[in-house]
């Protein structure tokens, strides 16, 4: 039987690589595959397979062994947290997620509950090859390749065995009466205790933490890098002695022959690693759960899920469809680009509701306050300044990736917007005020915090520069993140079939390759978009900052560049309307 | 009402509609029947401004689709096969955001009376998500409805209905006709368009057959009009030939 469902999986592949290949006889495919084909080359495989001289080990990447070891214990204890979170946080009763097909075909056939066990093992590790390829391309910089890879692959294999027997245990537990909360509250309170154990013995044996290592963060020539080191040498202590040493010991053993230095090494980790695998494997085949029922409503809500995605609703498509309340109320009558800013806000889900943001606001203002009576404030405020504007800098840089609840998210609908009695700029603008709402909304909040800090932070007490500088951010970093999303959106309207959308985008190297195009075409483009605004603002920044000063030239010049960058969306959104209303979809969105 | 002079629409080299002309006028119902890939749907999607026609003039109410899309798109509903809903928008919410992007002043009432009229009142806060297929499409038309549009497009209002919903959904059709609109329903469910439409028009590969009432139809392809089905005449009307009243038999069981 286990061989029509090997046929199954192999033919289910195969067919999917013929599909693939077929495409690439389309130009923008094969562009892509040889961008993506060059960049995998140069970034991955050369390091793992064609350069002779680099194969090193880790042991020579200068990783000491007490560096080693702490490598070790972090990795064990993000395996630690990953298993308790398959303990904590589901609820349902056992499921192997099949597809519908499956179901329907798989099902009523003549297979063994532990044959239909075997074979989603068998389709799993077909996803687990593939990500073990992918991870051992990229954390393979020296060191054995097939080391990594087998080392990758008993890591994912014993979580993905340790999932699926966690859920079937879960399903023991609740025929047996134990509710979910019941076991959670055990499971949780068995972490907590540990954890609490782990803080006493720290709290008792280990020096105290070298605060001024972080107060002179700002002060380093990398203080990101400073802030790091000061915290990982605490951690590497903590972790790397005491009860953590053994709390954490059976997810060592299976972190130990990824990180194993040579073979003999490898192969001494290797033992206990196996027999983990071979425990969890014994676990999963011989627990006799019922979990037909429950696969059954699961293939469902994976096809709902699938419909969501190709209907356009990426976060649908995500988790499980709840109705969300409304940010504001809107009013019948009014500009009608209101109207796509609030449907994408909610869209953009209880993620950013009134209340979170009040508890974020609370929290900061607790933290400030909290801070401000410490001791060691003038340090915490300084190495939080720096967090925050590092977390800014991010913000710019991967914001408008993150949040894509504009034409990114409608395209599919595009029928609809067209449909809609209004001009193409309306729309455009409409859909990029929600992501930027958010965006802006984050970033002052940031902005807010980072200022208060600055203000306390050792060396700035009572200058006027961190509320210029504040001022600074809060008016240019809207225009910024505009003018930002203004590039994927046009990215999007001139290059649809290049840009993943709502739909379920492909897969593949030469994906990648499209993407990686984009994305330097995206930075090309921002960067001339920006030049215009960086030369006003450094011409006034210099002038201003001679005649009157630096508090002053900093938000002088900063209304100039805004007034330039708002010209530029201005002129960017009228641009784009016209493009939306010229677009062709019935050409463009053919498939 | 609605007025189309010679539109068509190319696919690179492939003529998915070519010069097509007809009018609808307040009242009347035109069925748009055809066989699969006649254009159809290409053609409803040009009349409601989604796809621009490659050429032809397309009046709504007076305004030119082309020259000034918004005045026409504020006159016009189009309710595609499948409901084109915002899967995180409840119903409710729908028909605010349907309300502020057409502009209906004190829309709450005509709301809650299109909810009623509908029997959606009790999933006011449901998400697409948790209605069946019918109930969705009602959902669409509540939306498409709130700014009373004189002019209405259905492609295939059926699908997917159960006979009540077939049933109220023709009473509807009828009603907004009765109303003064001018509507366009494109179906292959040809009793529908012969019991509802006062008007119907045939394409084939993009082109026009024929267009006119049921009884010039018949009277153009049937040697006994008065026995004749609007089937045997789209038979006759759409097969290669022109000659054949009935599809092919089906293969022995």
């Amino acid at each position: 039987m286990i061989s029509a469902l090997l046929y199954l999986q192999y033919h289910s592949f195969r067919n999917r690589l013929f599909t693939r290949c077929k495409r690439l006889k389309q130009p923008k495919y094969l562009v892509g595959a040889i961008v993506g084909g060059l960049y995998f080359y140069f970034y991955f495989f050369r390091y793992v397979f064609f350069v002779p001289g680099r194969q090193r080990s880790l042991g020579t990447l200068g990783l000491s062994p007490e560096h080693l070891l702490l490598v070790e214990s972090l990795g064990a204890l993000a395996l630690f947290v990953t298993v308790l979170m398959a303990w904590l946080i589901p609820h349902e009763r056992a499921a192997l997620t099949f597809s519908e097909a499956e179901v329907a075909f798989l099902f009523p056939a003549p297979i063994s509950r532990r044959g239909l066990v075997h074979f989603k093992l068998v389709r799993s590790q077909v996803r687990i090859l593939f990500t073990v390829l992918f991870l051992t391309l990229i954390t393979n910089r020296g060191g054995n390749a097939l080391m990594h890879a087998a080392g990758w692959w008993l890591i994912l294999s014993t979580l993905s065995l340790h999932f699926l027997g966690s859920s079937f245990a879960r399903t023991i537990l609740l025929d047996r009466g134990i509710t979910n909360w019941l076991r959670r509250t055990l499971i949780l309170s068995l972490a907590v205790l540990l954890a609490g154990i782990v803080v006493v013995w720290a709290q008792r044996t280990m020096p105290e933490f070298n605060w001024s290592r972080l107060s002179d963060a700002g002060a380093a020539a990398n203080p990101a890098e400073r802030v790091f080191d000061t915290l990982s040498d605490y951690a590497q202590r903590v972790l790397t002695s005491g009860p953590a040493l053994y709390v954490l010991y059976p997810f060592r053993l299976l972190v130990r022959p990824y990180l194993a230095r040579d073979l003999p090494a490898f192969l001494i980790a290797l033992g206990p690693a196996l027999l983990l695998l071979l425990l969890h494997y014994a676990w999963v085949v011989y627990s006799n759960v019922a979990f037909e029922e429950a696969s059954v409503e699961a293939s469902q809500k994976l096809a709902v899920r699938i419909a969501a995605a190709r209907a356009g609703n990426v976060q649908g498509a995500m988790k499980k469809q709840k109705g969300r309340r409304a940010l504001f109320r809107l009013a019948p009558t009014g500009p009608p680009a209101v109207a796509l800013l609030w449907k994408n806000l909610i869209s953009a889900g209880q993620a950013f509701t009134g209340r979170l943001w009040l508890i974020i606001i609370v929290l900061g203002v607790c933290l400030y306050a909290g801070l401000g009576n410490s001791l060691h404030s003038a340090e915490l405020f300084s190495g939080l300044t720096v967090l925050i504007g590092v977390v800014l800098g991010w913000s710019l840089l991967f914001g408008p990736q993150l949040f894509r609840q504009d034409l990114r998210q409608d395209l599919p609908l595009a029928d609809v917007l067209k449909a809609y009695p209004l001009r193409g700029w309306q729309i455009v603008l409409g859909e990029l005020l929600a992501p930027v709402a958010i965006l802006t909304a984050a970033q002052w909040l940031l902005v807010i915090f980072g200022a208060g800090f600055l203000l306390h932070a050792r060396g700035m007490k009572d200058g006027p520069l961190p509320l210029a500088i504040a001022f600074a951010a809060v008016i240019l970093l809207p225009l910024l993140d505009l003018l930002l999303l203004l590039i994927p959106n046009a990215a999007v309207l001139l290059f649809p079939s290049w840009i993943q959308t709502g739909r379920e985008g492909p897969r593949g190297i030469e994906v990648t390759g499209q993407r990686l195009i984009l994305m330097l075409g995206q930075l090309l483009v921002f960067a001339v978009a920006l030049l215009p605004a960086a030369i006003i603002f450094l011409v006034l920044f210099f002038v201003i900052k001679l005649a009157l000063g630096l508090a002053v030239a900093v938000p002088l010049a900063s209304v100039a560049t805004a007034v330039v960058l708002g010209l530029e969306v201005g002129l960017g959104v009228m641009l784009l309307g016209r493009l939306f209303e010229r677009f062709d979809l019935s050409v463009e969105l053919s498939p | 009402m609605i007025q189309v002079e010679g539109l068509t629409k190319l696919y690179g080299e492939f003529v998915a509609v070519n010069e097509l002309s007809f009018a609808v006028q307040p009242g009347e119902v035109m069925g748009l029947v055809g066989p699969n890939g006649a254009g159809k749907t290409t053609t409803l999607r040009c009349l409601a401004g989604i796809i621009p026609p490659t050429r032809g003039v397309i009046r709504i109410c007076g305004n030119e689709l082309a020259r000034d899309p918004i005045a026409a798109k504020r006159q016009l509903a189009f309710f595609t096969d499948e409901p084109r809903l915002f899967e995180y928008l409840t119903v409710q919410q729908h028909l605010a955001f349907s309300a502020r992007i057409y502009q209906v002043r004190d829309y709450e009432l005509l709301a809650d009376q299109l909810l009623t009229e509908l029997e959606l009142s009790d999933k006011k806060n449901a998400l697409p998500g948790e209605l069946s297929r019918g109930m969705k499409q009602k959902l669409a038309i509540a939306c498409g409805l709130l700014h009373s549009p004189k002019v209405i497009y259905f492609d295939e209002p059926l699908t997917g209905l159960d006979p009540l919903g077939i049933r109220r959904m023709r009473d509807s059709i009828v009603k907004r006709a009765r109303d003064g609109a001018a509507i366009i329903v494109s179906s292959h469910l040809l009793h529908l368009v012969q019991q509802i439409c006062s008007h119907i028009l045939i394409l084939k590969n993009g082109r026009k057959i024929i267009d006119g009432t049921l009884d010039e139809i018949k009277r153009a392809f049937s040697e006994q009009p008065d026995d004749a089905s609007l089937e045997t005449v789209f038979f006759r009307a759409t097969s290669e030939t022109g000659g054949s009243p009935t599809p092919p038999p089906l293969p022995p069981p």
